[in-house]
């Protein structure tokens, strides 16, 4: 007998009063304060949230909700770029006409590099202003330092992300974008040099790069952002009790 | 009860030196200002030696703080929703761009780099690649990691932190110029051209 | 109990120099595993035209081998078409007989010798030899500095207009 869900009339709750319900939901009806941080402690999707915040951090004005919104982006990034990766084949021989198939032939194909492309951009976009909005709201202040470090790191994986894409598709944008990216490479000090060619795994935009940046597109970088995201949200939540005495004489 | 003057939420802001509260008042910044053994006349129930791990605090107000389910969970819902709405139905009316197959004997004229770029593309055109490509973005990328332990003050509002602001501000407006003039004011050979006239930018 | 905690921080000790070395040898692994390896065609030497062919003023170019073939001081030399600035291919003019970059604006004279723009020197060469079937090799895999800017620079004027002036 499920003392929880007992006397709930609607089919959902009846569900989770059966037996197998009740072994896959384990959180609590919601009724009080007390049994709603229950069910907020025992449900999985919940723990990267704290159970309570300050209510000054509710509002769009706090945080313009853009860290939720970039890490959606990520999420819709991962979704569309798995979908693309089924089409595609990194090989300058292929690539290209893997795009062109994609956009004529595949149905949605172009609606789902659209997708890509735009969440990409709109996600450099919103990490950047992430990080000014984090500045002015001075949220970078003891104790979060390092977790301004890790935002930091996460913005240049992003644009590592965004710069590693543009070269898949192999035409003239990519090729040439990437031909004067790497080339900057090869102007830091002593490993300069080595630095490039390791890039581009020649002495120039061929097979190779190609073959790298893709490695680097679809599992390092992702997984880089997956294991510094998942970093930064958890000092997030252990943070997000704090009450911070800012000292403000007129605050 | 000393002791539960400790564990009132509402109590002064320092509580560990409330002995003397008007100087506790006068003086905002109390990291390390007294050691917490100057309780000596209290009853203490027990003490943590040592700073609070997450530095300075004040409790929170009960009444301050909500529930994140759903007072949180639902904004965010919206927030997730409404950017994902947002990407959707852009991709319904612009096509990301392909242009011709990638050729190594030619280079586009004007050779653009991807917008976010754009600044670093338009300061490469003006100083040489080790400053513009290499000193720049490395001090860029250094002077962000090192941001909260120059700017150690604990204060937030703007008015009191006026050098952090205005430099942060400052390199904003210069990068966000910069990138705008790269991405839509540069065309053939890296000249000046206006977007209204000549459109050069790529996405 | 400090003769515990001596032999704790000394296996302590040890084991995070284990952990240094262990990262130090993988970085070092990975860094020579994705070193390129060496190629054939472009990368490595491209055969290409007989000595004869290089005109005496003016370039030919040799598309495989991404370079110009061309003579100075009487020398046959090979330019590596990549700007010495950010890698963009330079075109050569053939009403003004300089090499003229679309993308940040350096130009260099007929024998590769820098006149303006950002880039940092003249134009790189690779290593040009003669064959045993008499025809020119380009030895695309390794690269000749270009001279500093200013460094004796051969004072030849340009034939005629700019390509650059007239956009694309």
């Amino acid at each position: 007998m499920d003392v929880m869900n007992s006397g709930e009339s609607d089919l959902m709750g009846r569900v989770r009063a059966t037996r197998v319900g009740r072994s896959i939901w384990r959180t609590p009806k919601k009724v009080t304060p007390r049994d709603r941080a229950a069910g907020h402690w025992s449900s999985f999707a919940l723990h990267i949230y704290p159970v309570k915040v300050r209510k000054a951090e509710l509002g769009f004005k706090y945080s313009w909700y853009l860290g939720v919104i970039s890490t959606v982006l990520f999420g819709s990034l991962v979704v569309s770029g798995v979908w693309l990766m089924f089409f595609f084949v990194p090989s300058p021989g292929q690539a290209y006409t893997n795009i062109q198939t994609l956009q004529t032939e595949v149905p949605f194909g172009q609606y789902l590099r659209n997708v890509h492309r735009w969440s990409a951009h709109l996600m450099v976009l919103t990490v950047a202003m992430h990080m000014a909005k984090v500045f002015y709201r001075g949220a970078y202040k003891a104790p979060r330092e390092f977790n301004w470090v890790i935002g930091v790191v996460l913005l240049v994986l992003t644009l590592l992300m965004s710069f590693t894409g543009y070269l898949l598709p192999w035409d003239q944008l990519a090729y040439w974008a990437v031909t004067v990216g790497t080339e900057m490479a090869a102007y830091v000090p002593v490993v300069g040099d080595r630095v490039q060619s390791l890039l581009l795994g020649g002495n120039t935009v061929g097979q190779a790069t190609l073959l790298r940046f893709y490695v680097l597109h679809v599992a390092v970088l992702p997984l880089a952002i997956v294991v510094m995201l998942t970093f930064h949200l958890w000092r997030w939540r252990k943070d997000s009790m704090l009450d911070f005495d800012r000292g403000e004489p007129d605050a | 009860m000393p002791e539960k003057k400790l564990m009132n939420k509402n109590s002064p802001k320092d509580v560990v030196t409330d002995k003397t509260p008007t100087a506790s008042a006068a003086t905002p910044v109390a990291i390390g200002r007294k050691d917490p053994a100057l309780l000596e006349g209290r009853r203490v129930l027990g003490m943590v030696p040592g700073k609070p791990v997450a530095g300075q605090r004040k409790e929170p107000a009960e009444d301050d703080m909500v529930m994140v389910y759903p007072h949180l969970l639902v904004r965010h819902a919206v927030a997730a929703m409404s950017v994902l709405l947002l990407v959707l139905l852009v991709a319904i009316f612009f096509d990301a761009p392909l242009r011709a197959i990638a050729n190594p004997t030619v280079t586009p004229n004007p050779e653009k780099a991807p917008w976010y770029f754009a600044a670093l593309q338009e300061l490469l055109a003006h100083f040489h690649p080790l400053i513009a490509g290499v000193l720049i973005p490395g001090a860029i990328i250094l002077g962000l990691v090192a941001l909260p332990y120059i700017d150690r003050s604990v204060f937030i509002l703007a008015s009191h932190r006026k050098v952090a602001v205005a430099t942060f501000t400052t390199f904003m407006v210069v990068w966000i110029a910069l990138t705008i003039v790269g991405f839509a004011f540069r065309g053939p050979n890296w000249g000046w051209v206006w977007p209204w006239q000549e459109w050069h930018g790529e996405l | 109990m400090s003769y515990n905690m001596k032999r704790r921080a000394f296996v302590t000790r040890v084991g995070q120099f284990g952990a240094g070395l262990v990262a130090i040898a993988g970085g070092l692994t990975s860094w020579d595993l994705l070193q390129p390896l060496p190629t054939s065609g472009f990368g490595g030497k491209v055969r290409s035209i007989p000595p004869g062919a290089v005109p005496d003023e003016g370039v030919i170019e040799v598309p495989a081998a991404r370079s110009y073939l061309g003579k100075v001081d009487g020398e046959i030399v090979a330019f590596s078409e990549k700007c010495t600035h950010l890698g963009c291919r330079v075109p050569y003019c053939e009403s003004s007989s300089q090499f003229e970059c679309p993308c940040h604006g350096s130009a260099f004279n007929r024998v590769g010798d820098y006149l303006t723009g950002p880039a940092p020197r003249g134009m790189d060469q690779h290593p040009v030899e003669v064959g045993d079937d008499g025809l020119l090799y380009i030895d695309t895999g390794s690269k000749i500095l270009g001279p500093a800017p200013g460094e004796n620079l051969h004072d030849i004027a340009p034939t005629g207009p700019s390509c650059v002036a007239e956009g694309e």
